[in-house]
């Protein structure tokens, strides 16, 4: 006699030939952990992962963090972050959110970036709050020989403070010094993972590359920008309320498009344990 | 028998305590030229000039310019012709793109190393009330004020200057076919602090400010940063609102000026004139 165990599988659907895979299992498969290895590679592979209405609360997103690497804590030591614009829900930090209108990396101010982010929509703005992605794995692959040989070895200096020059071009002195103080660090602009695969760091914290005149530097940090958000890298996920999206963050520039911050727009995020430095 | 000669005087009354003064002298007085040179002393001292509801004529507004020096042609060629200041694409297909810089604290001609002397700006269409006005700063009270031990730090710098860097303060990602055009507009270096044939000296800086020689990017950044700041406090500013008719002035090489914010298809037009400059940065 025969035992039959049925072990659930992956079923995916690409959604652009260089970003993004949704996923289609229920939430149970989701939360049994069987498939968790098999969304990990494809995480690494397509760099963004939806989970259409899989309705998580907190506490499943919370087990599926886990499940997948381990749940980091947020900076003011909370497991789930309310992500917000609205200064009512997220008081100072608010301010800082405005930097994530333009494309960006999370963690280029820390030697290990977590592994990955998820996102799960519970109110959205009737009117933008889209959240676009880039894969900067998949556009680093697609430049020419030439490019690659000339920014291989650069490295770049991130800031928080340079961030913010994006959305208040003229600041004071007193919100500069409070920008400062929240980092800065220089690392490869591009990144060379433990497996082998190399991606670009870009984004609003990418200040300058270092002993490059100033021009050059912008030249090619927008230069890069401009290639890897291009058409053929980006996804643009349009929410449904109970929409869960993970991106890898270590290759994905990301960003909201503009909404009102008093709409109510809310997602709650979670974040995986990094396991690599920029720096390998 | 006595001839009886009435000679104008300049009649003004001051806007700000370190900034500003109201010109109240009728059209008739000001078009006589007998006015030049009493009107360009008090430029140089008060950094804005307003003639409030002259309802100058674009030839008058030439006529009056060149009644305070050489008239500045807007390019190369243009002749004696007003040039029309307007945000609004449809207006200024060439020239609106560059302009959006103008929301931003600046000095006119920072590419030249012999800047402007002066502008008139006429008011032709307003925006709408609270929005569009034009903001002043006095950037030689500003210097004054400074303390010796920060003068000493600052008065040998040098600055670098571009246009490119405007850019990035209305449209944070640029493609890299826009930050081209624009360099294509020039850079200089120039002093930070400009010291004028007069003995007075006055802060060159604004959005065109890319960085400060020998300074981190952090560096310049409190330098560029925090001088602005200090300069346009309430006490070295003023903010013009504008009724058609309107023209102001202001001296160029010790002001900074910004236009405030409007909406760009309201229709907001400016007529403006230019002195040609009289001193180079150095």
């Amino acid at each position: 006699m025969t035992t039959t165990t049925t072990r659930s599988q992956v079923k995916a659907e690409q959604i652009k030939p260089k970003i993004g895979t949704r996923i289609l299992n229920s939430k149970a498969e989701l939360l049994s952990g069987d498939l968790s290895d098999e969304i990990n590679a494809l995480l690494e592979e397509r760099g963004v992962l939806v989970f259409p209405r899989i309705d998580f609360d907190d506490a499943d997103q919370l087990e599926f963090t886990r499940l997948l690497g381990g749940v980091a804590t947020e900076i003011r030591g909370e497991t789930v972050f309310r992500v917000s614009l609205d200064e009512k829900v997220n008081d100072k930090v608010a301010e800082y959110l405005k930097g994530s209108l333009y494309w960006h990396i999370d963690g280029t101010m820390n030697a290990i970036p977590i592994r990955a982010s998820m996102l799960s929509g519970k109110v959205l703005s009737p009117e933008g709050g889209d959240t676009d992605f880039a894969n900067t794995a998949t556009a680093y692959d697609d430049l020419d020989e030439a490019t690659k040989a000339k920014i291989a070895g650069l490295r770049v200096v991130h800031s928080l403070w340079r961030s913010q020059f994006y959305h208040t071009p003229e600041p004071t002195m007193a919100q500069i010094e409070d920008w400062q103080s929240k980092g800065e660090a220089e690392i490869p602009l591009v990144c060379t993972h433990k497996s082998g695969r190399k991606s670009l760091v870009l984004g609003n914290t990418a200040h300058y590359v270092v002993g490059v005149d100033p021009k050059e530097s912008y030249r090619i940090l927008h230069g890069l920008r401009e290639f890897a958000t291009s058409e053929a890298y980006n996804y643009t996920h349009k929410w449904s309320v109970g929409d869960v999206v993970m991106w890898d963050n270590r290759t994905s520039l990301h960003r909201a498009t503009p909404y009102d911050p008093a709409s109510g727009r809310m997602m709650h995020r979670t974040i995986l344990p990094g396991t690599e430095a920029w720096d390998n | 028998m006595i001839a009886a000669t009435t000679l104008t005087e300049l009649r003004h009354e001051n806007l700000r305590p370190a900034i500003g003064a109201r010109v109240l002298n009728p059209k008739a007085e000001l078009l006589s030229g007998e006015l030049g040179p009493a009107i360009r002393e008090l430029l140089e001292e008060r950094g804005v000039l307003v003639f409030k509801n002259i309802d100058f004529t674009d030839e008058e507004q030439v006529a009056f310019t060149k009644t305070l020096g050489e008239f500045a042609p807007e390019r190369h060629g243009d002749g004696e012709n007003i040039s029309k200041i307007t945000l609004d694409v449809k207006e200024n297909p060439h020239s609106a793109e560059y302009l959006k810089g103008s929301l931003y604290w600046h000095i006119d001609g920072t590419m030249n190393d012999l800047p402007i002397l002066a502008s008139l700006l006429s008011c032709k269409v307003a925006a709408p009330r609270g929005t569009g006005n034009t903001g002043f700063c006095n950037t030689y009270a500003a210097w004054d004020a400074l303390p010796e031990d920060r003068k000493a730090e600052l008065k040998d710098l040098r600055a670098i200057h571009a246009v490119w860097p405007t850019v990035f303060y209305y449209e944070p990602e640029p493609s890299v076919a826009k930050l081209q055009g624009m360099r294509r507009v020039g850079e200089n270096e120039l002093p930070l602090v400009w010291k004028h044939r007069s003995g007075r000296s006055s802060l060159v800086l604004g959005c065109t400010t890319l960085s400060i020689n020998g300074k981190t990017p952090f560096e310049s950044a409190e330098i560029i940063h925090g001088l602005r700041e200090w300069c346009t406090q309430e006490q070295f500013s003023y903010s013009h609102e504008w009724d058609e008719g309107d023209l102001v002035m202001w001296d160029n090489t010790g002001t900074m000026h910004r236009a405030e914010s409007y909406d760009l298809s309201c229709g907001r037009m400016m007529h403006r004139t230019k002195l040609k400059g009289e001193e180079p940065f150095e």
